[in-house]
């Protein structure tokens, strides 16, 4: 009986970790700006939290344990690349065809290029508290750093990105549209 | 603690609802009078929305794409219709400035605010507290155009929007019967669009004592004790502040 109860939990967790792939890939992203390394970063991290599941104490802490997983697979990547490796994104030109498109495009084009003047501890904190909507308990968790620190990397962060987007709607915008149309 | 006391990082821990209840209601508080500071916090906002923003459409991941080879992803539309949301509000904001003769009181405030107010929308109901405290007709034009503006915003978008439409100090004025020259625009904004208007009991006292006769609002008008403790009751219930 106990054998079965192991395997349907253990069932239970693959889909669950199956079901925050999406998430996963959104968030190394995030980090790195590039689909296919992103791609690459969740898998790995799916196939290692599979392989460590018996490891996970409290199912309650799933999320901070699979998204350290993750942050330790982009770490090691970071590692092996060198840290100052520079990511260049990927535009998919087609998407500028049509108007709404485009227009949705140049506003995130902006505020990517601003995240990504970003040093990358302050990169991966801003979106794990932003977009990924984590707690800084949470953050500090699971880049295993204090409190404090979360608190004051996203506190630069934000900072320096206000400093970057506080032109949004100026006529800076005007010209990066016209950059665009050319 | 003074405005100027509060600095930058104390206002990301409260954007981030990191503070006790006493700080977060102290630094609520002084948001209603202080402008500078609802600034400062709006921009705060606004990065904290647009990094958000930035990601919710990358491009699919291999896995995605043999899933959608599999189904249409009602998901991913999800995604893209909120987005294009988004965007057309930003950008709607960004044309709306250049028009001539349009909000000549929008500020980085404002921008901030939509960005900050917007960029969630997401189909689930938003609640938006419009303050009106004048009466000075550049003010209650670009209230009055803020609230169209919105209310078109969300019913294109299709999505639910509870909008209240406080008014305190000289701003009860644009709800007196009789006397305010909006009375016809207002009555259908209640009527057609459900749109709350509230007015101060004690604003009304006092411009009853000023003019001496007794102040008359429009019907439908609710009365509140303290405008103030409304704001401040919908703020901690998540509702989004625009100040006029």
């Amino acid at each position: 009986m106990k054998i079965v109860k192991n395997v349907l939990a253990a069932f239970s967790l693959k889909s669950e970790f199956a079901a925050r792939r999406n998430k996963l890939y959104r968030i190394a992203y995030s980090w790195c700006h590039d689909s296919t390394l992103a791609d690459d970063l969740a898998q790995e991290a799916i196939y290692k939290a599979i392989k460590n599941a018996a490891k996970l104490r409290d199912v309650n802490t799933l999320d901070t344990w699979l998204y350290r997983i993750l942050f330790n697979c982009w770490q090691d990547y970071l590692r092996v690349k060198g840290r100052n490796v520079e990511f260049v994104e990927i535009h998919d030109d087609a998407q500028l065809e049509h108007d709404e498109s485009y227009q949705q495009s140049q506003i995130v084009d902006r505020v990517r290029a601003s995240i990504e003047k970003l040093p990358m501890p302050l990169r991966e904190v801003v979106t794990l508290a932003d977009f990924a909507g984590f707690s800084y308990a949470q953050i500090a968790e699971i880049i295993d750093v204090p409190v404090g620190t979360v608190m004051s990397r996203l506190f630069r962060a934000r900072t320096n990105l206000k400093q970057q987007l506080l032109d949004f709607g100026s006529d800076e915008l005007v010209e990066f549209k016209l950059r665009r149309v050319k | 603690m003074g405005a100027n006391e509060i600095t930058e990082d104390k206002l990301n821990l409260f954007i981030d609802k990191q503070l006790d209840t006493d700080e977060m209601n102290e630094i609520h508080q002084i948001l209603l009078d202080d402008k500078n500071l609802r600034e400062r916090v709006c921009q705060l906002k606004a990065v904290r929305e647009l990094v958000g923003y930035a990601y919710s459409e990358v491009p699919p991941s291999r896995y995605e794409k043999e899933k959608e080879k599999n189904s249409n992803s009602v998901y991913v539309k999800a995604i893209a219709a909120s987005v294009t949301l988004v965007v057309g509000v930003l950008l709607g904001w960004v044309s709306h400035q250049y028009v001539p003769g349009s909000m000549n009181t929008v500020s980085a405030e404002n921008v901030f605010q939509y960005v900050a107010n917007q960029v969630t929308v997401n189909h689930r109901q938003r609640k938006i507290v419009l303050h009106i405290d004048s009466s000075d007709v550049q003010v209650v034009d670009a209230a009055l155009k803020e609230v169209d503006y919105l209310l078109a915003t969300y019913r294109n978008a299709n999505a639910p929007l509870k909008l209240d439409v406080v008014t305190n100090k000289t701003g009860i004025d644009i709800l007196r019967s009789k006397v305010s020259p909006y009375v016809d625009r207002i009555q259908e904004l209640a009527t057609n669009d459900n749109v709350s208007f509230y007015a101060c009991s004690r604003a009304i006292a006092k411009a009853s004592k000023k003019d001496g006769l007794e102040v008359m609002m429009m019907p439908g008008v609710i009365t509140h004790r303290t405008v103030k403790d409304l704001i401040s009751d919908r703020l901690q219930h998540g509702w989004v502040y625009i100040k006029a």
